[in-house]
């Protein structure tokens, strides 16, 4: 079974620059959360649920200037091909987690919130490829749903490059376990990355193609997010008007 | 109560008022790397000591002979240990904090993840013996960047390190003693080495997201103060021979994909310097063993 | 046998001393008085965080033994009095050793000895001075600061730490002592043990001259 035969197709039937199915709700859990978002990029099936800003928790949560934001990444014993249990303190979980954080601290008009807490929960239903790239779009909706201040979306997408020389768009696990996987998260329409993880081997002069593809890839995503989020926001304005 | 490293707000204005002006308050270009000393060990192959301007740590290869996983039984094992103890600052308390558990996880996705160590080198009888390749990273000293002097000091006391000669007999294996035999070095296939750049934003938030200019400055090296002051961080790990090994840019401050690829291209020059100065390194202590230990005595072959 | 120090090694710590001691290299950090944690915290005296890393490996039972043994040498001979409700936390990390694992004598010894130099670069209030000695005993013969390979050959080994009042060698702080031995081989080696603390002692305040005279050097 090969990942990307001569005539271009890859093995669920799309061309290289092509991205899966991608589905995504907002403001999916009304009561139990501030904001939050359901997403599925592919297979993979993320929720995610914002609360705040709110008071935090502990006294060295408190930021005199900023608010400060708490992520926890949960994934779920049956989101893998094989059921794994999986701790809390898992180092790619952690790094996962640390990442999240890092990103919004910087997207968040944080100035707006001084002293609080936003806290986000990830919660993984499913994983198949792409699973930083859809966490961080699960989290710009949520955010988006929660109502607190963002400069932009940003969007994230996978690619990769097959055989050294096709890049490819948007990968599933098959294809992630097979060859490299550059992660990308895309600051709205610009091509301002903040964050890029690559975790295999990529030649240094085939990055530049990879990451092109990722960055148009990204852009698609977040039109189809902004085309939801426009939706959602329409029908809620038809409810309070009638 | 908090054991974090508290920076006043004049320090902070200080460090970025230097930096608009294009200098570092070390008087170091912006793209280079600090002053490298290396210590290796004379007695023991495998324990070396580095330190990049003030951060200092130690590292130590060890081999044992153990079983192989079930399902690889024709590789050997290779594990790193990086713990960071309150000794290198008191900001890595003994809870192992986030930051701890990145530097760790970097320096294994570069080191182990890539397959810099041959696994299948280290296969003595398959599915029942193997060697176990354990690194212990020892962190003495932070000033800044331990996951470059990390990586350094991992590859570096790699290639220093010797495992013991063996001879199979049948089922059975014979370890020869340093001593007995000449120690063979272990196979390594490539040398990834890590760079991280450090993000600093001169005008605001918004200017940065909205703004079409690259008005990012991007230091390479960061020592603590730059550290603890900075809004982003990049880590890029390559080798010689042009492969990205792995990149990790976790969140911060955002950047133009333009600078991003300007940023890997440059590193390359560094890169080769870095992995210069360990095989000349490695090869001058091999030439000075040689000379102190009198190999020449025994080797077996005439002058031709 | 080699003996050299290096004082002031380390920039995040109050002390830190790095100690070479026959082929045992190790290094000291000491941090103190400084806040302690809530469970740590003793109403009227400082409390001690000791921490050992061994050289190989992660830490084990083997590592929480040794710091047993330095906390209870460390809790009476630092004026814990002086520094109510604060922390002195000592990290010590062993850089090269050449016993086998299952012996801890000449780590032991190195890492007394080291932490010595630390607490006084860290500006400790101790009661006295202090000094270690390891040696064993090989058939009726005594050795003193043996190799790795004697210590494994021995019949017993023993590490005596005397504390020093004016030069002289006073009271006994610890002794462990291991193997097959008599009482007259122990005293033996006792009296051996305190001309020796007592050269060490000379030799620890050749090294704290020096180092003083570059502190103060424009004094």
């Amino acid at each position: 079974m090969e990942l990307y035969s001569p005539e271009g197709l890859r093995i669920d039937g799309r061309r290289w620059n092509e991205l899966r199915r991608f589905e995504c709700k907002i403001n999916t859990h009304p009561h139990s959360a501030d904001g939050s978002s359901y997403v599925e990029q592919g297979n993979t099936k993320i929720i995610c649920m914002v609360r705040g800003p709110m008071e935090p928790a502990m006294k060295s949560q408190v930021n005199a200037t900023s608010s400060t934001v708490e992520v926890n990444v949960s994934l779920a014993n049956f989101s893998t091909f094989e059921r794994k249990k999986r701790s809390k303190t898992d180092k790619r979980i952690t790094e996962l987690k640390t990442t999240l954080e890092r990103t919004f601290n910087e997207c968040i008009m944080g100035h707006l919130y001084p002293r609080t807490l936003i806290s986000v929960t990830v919660q993984v239903l499913a994983q198949d490829g792409g699973l930083l790239a859809a966490m961080t779009n699960a989290v710009t909706l949520a955010l988006i749903d929660a109502g607190i201040a963002m400069y932009d979306y940003v969007s994230g997408v996978n690619a990769g490059l097959y055989d050294q020389t096709s890049a490819l768009l948007d990968l599933n696990t098959l294809e992630e376990n097979d060859m490299c996987s550059l992660t990308i998260g895309v600051i709205g329409k610009s091509e301002k990355l903040a964050l890029v993880v690559l975790e295999d081997k990529l030649p240094l002069d085939r990055l530049e193609s990879v990451l092109a593809i990722a960055i148009a890839g990204s852009h698609r995503i977040r039109e189809l997010m902004d085309m939801e989020v426009r939706k959602h926001g329409n029908m809620r304005l038809a409810k309070v008007s009638v | 109560m908090s054991r974090s490293i508290e920076i006043s707000e004049n320090q902070r204005k200080f460090l970025l008022e230097s930096l608009k002006h294009g200098f570092r308050l070390t008087d170091r270009p912006f793209d280079h790397v600090r002053d490298i000393s290396l210590y290796l060990s004379p007695t023991e192959y495998g324990y070396v000591e580095v330190s990049w301007g003030k951060t200092k740590l130690a590292c130590r290869v060890t081999a044992t002979v153990t079983t192989p996983y079930e399902d690889r039984p024709f590789e050997g094992i290779f594990t790193i240990n990086s713990e960071i103890s309150t000794m290198a600052s008191m900001r890595f308390d003994t809870s192992r904090s986030n930051e701890e558990i990145l530097i760790a996880r970097i320096i294994e996705k570069a080191v182990r993840r890539s397959n810099s160590l041959d696994l299948e080198s280290l296969c003595i009888i398959a599915g029942e013996k193997v060697w176990e390749i354990t690194v212990d990273l020892n962190y003495l000293n932070y000033d800044g960047n331990f996951i470059d002097v990390g990586c350094f000091a991992v590859m570096l006391a790699l290639h220093h390190f010797k495992k013991p000669d063996i001879s199979i007999n049948g089922n059975s294996i014979v370890v020869h003693d340093i001593n007995e035999r000449q120690p063979v070095p272990l196979s390594i296939l490539h040398i990834p080495i890590c760079l991280t750049y450090s993000f600093y934003n001169l005008t605001d938030k918004e200017s940065n997201i909205k703004g079409e200019d690259a008005d990012e400055i991007c230091l390479l090296d960061a020592d603590l103060l730059e550290e603890l002051n900075r809004d982003g961080s990049l880590v890029i790990t390559l080798n010689k021979n042009r492969e990205l090994i792995q990149l990790s840019k976790n969140g911060g401050l955002p950047i133009s994909a333009q600078q991003f690829l300007e940023l890997t291209f440059k590193s390359m020059k560094t890169i080769d310097q870095l992995t210069d100065l360990i095989k000349t390194k490695i090869k001058e202590h091999e030439e000075l063993r040689y000379k102190t230990e009198n190999f020449k005595l025994l080797e077996a072959s005439a002058d031709r | 046998m080699a003996f050299q120090v290096q004082m002031s090694v380390l920039d995040n710590s109050d002390g830190s001393a790095e100690l070479i001691i026959g082929n045992t290299k190790v290094i000291a950090s000491v941090s103190g008085p400084i806040e302690p944690k809530q469970r740590q915290e003793l109403p009227n005296q400082a409390s001690l965080e000791i921490i050992i890393r061994p050289a190989k490996g992660l830490s084990t039972t083997r590592e929480k033994l040794l710091e047993d043994k330095l906390r209870a040498l460390l809790q009476s001979i630092i004026i814990r009095y002086k520094y109510p409700r604060q922390l002195i936390s000592i990290v010590v990390q062993f850089l090269v050793t050449d016993e086998d694992p299952k012996f801890t004598a000449n780590e032991l010894n190195a890492a007394i000895n080291c932490c010595y130099f630390a607490l006084i670069d860290a500006d400790i209030a101790l009661y006295s001075s202090f000094a270690s000695v390891v040696s064993c005993i090989t058939e009726n013969k005594l050795i003193q600061n043996p190799t790795g390979k004697e210590l494994s050959q021995s019949d017993s080994h023993h590490v005596v730490c005397f504390n020093i009042q004016e030069g002289k060698a006073d009271k006994i702080l610890l002794l462990e002592s291991q193997g097959e031995f008599v009482q007259e081989e122990l005293f033996n080696l006792l009296s051996e043990s305190v001309s020796n603390a007592e050269e060490l002692h000379t030799l620890q305040r050749k090294y704290l001259k020096e180092k003083i005279d570059q502190d103060y050097i424009w004094k």
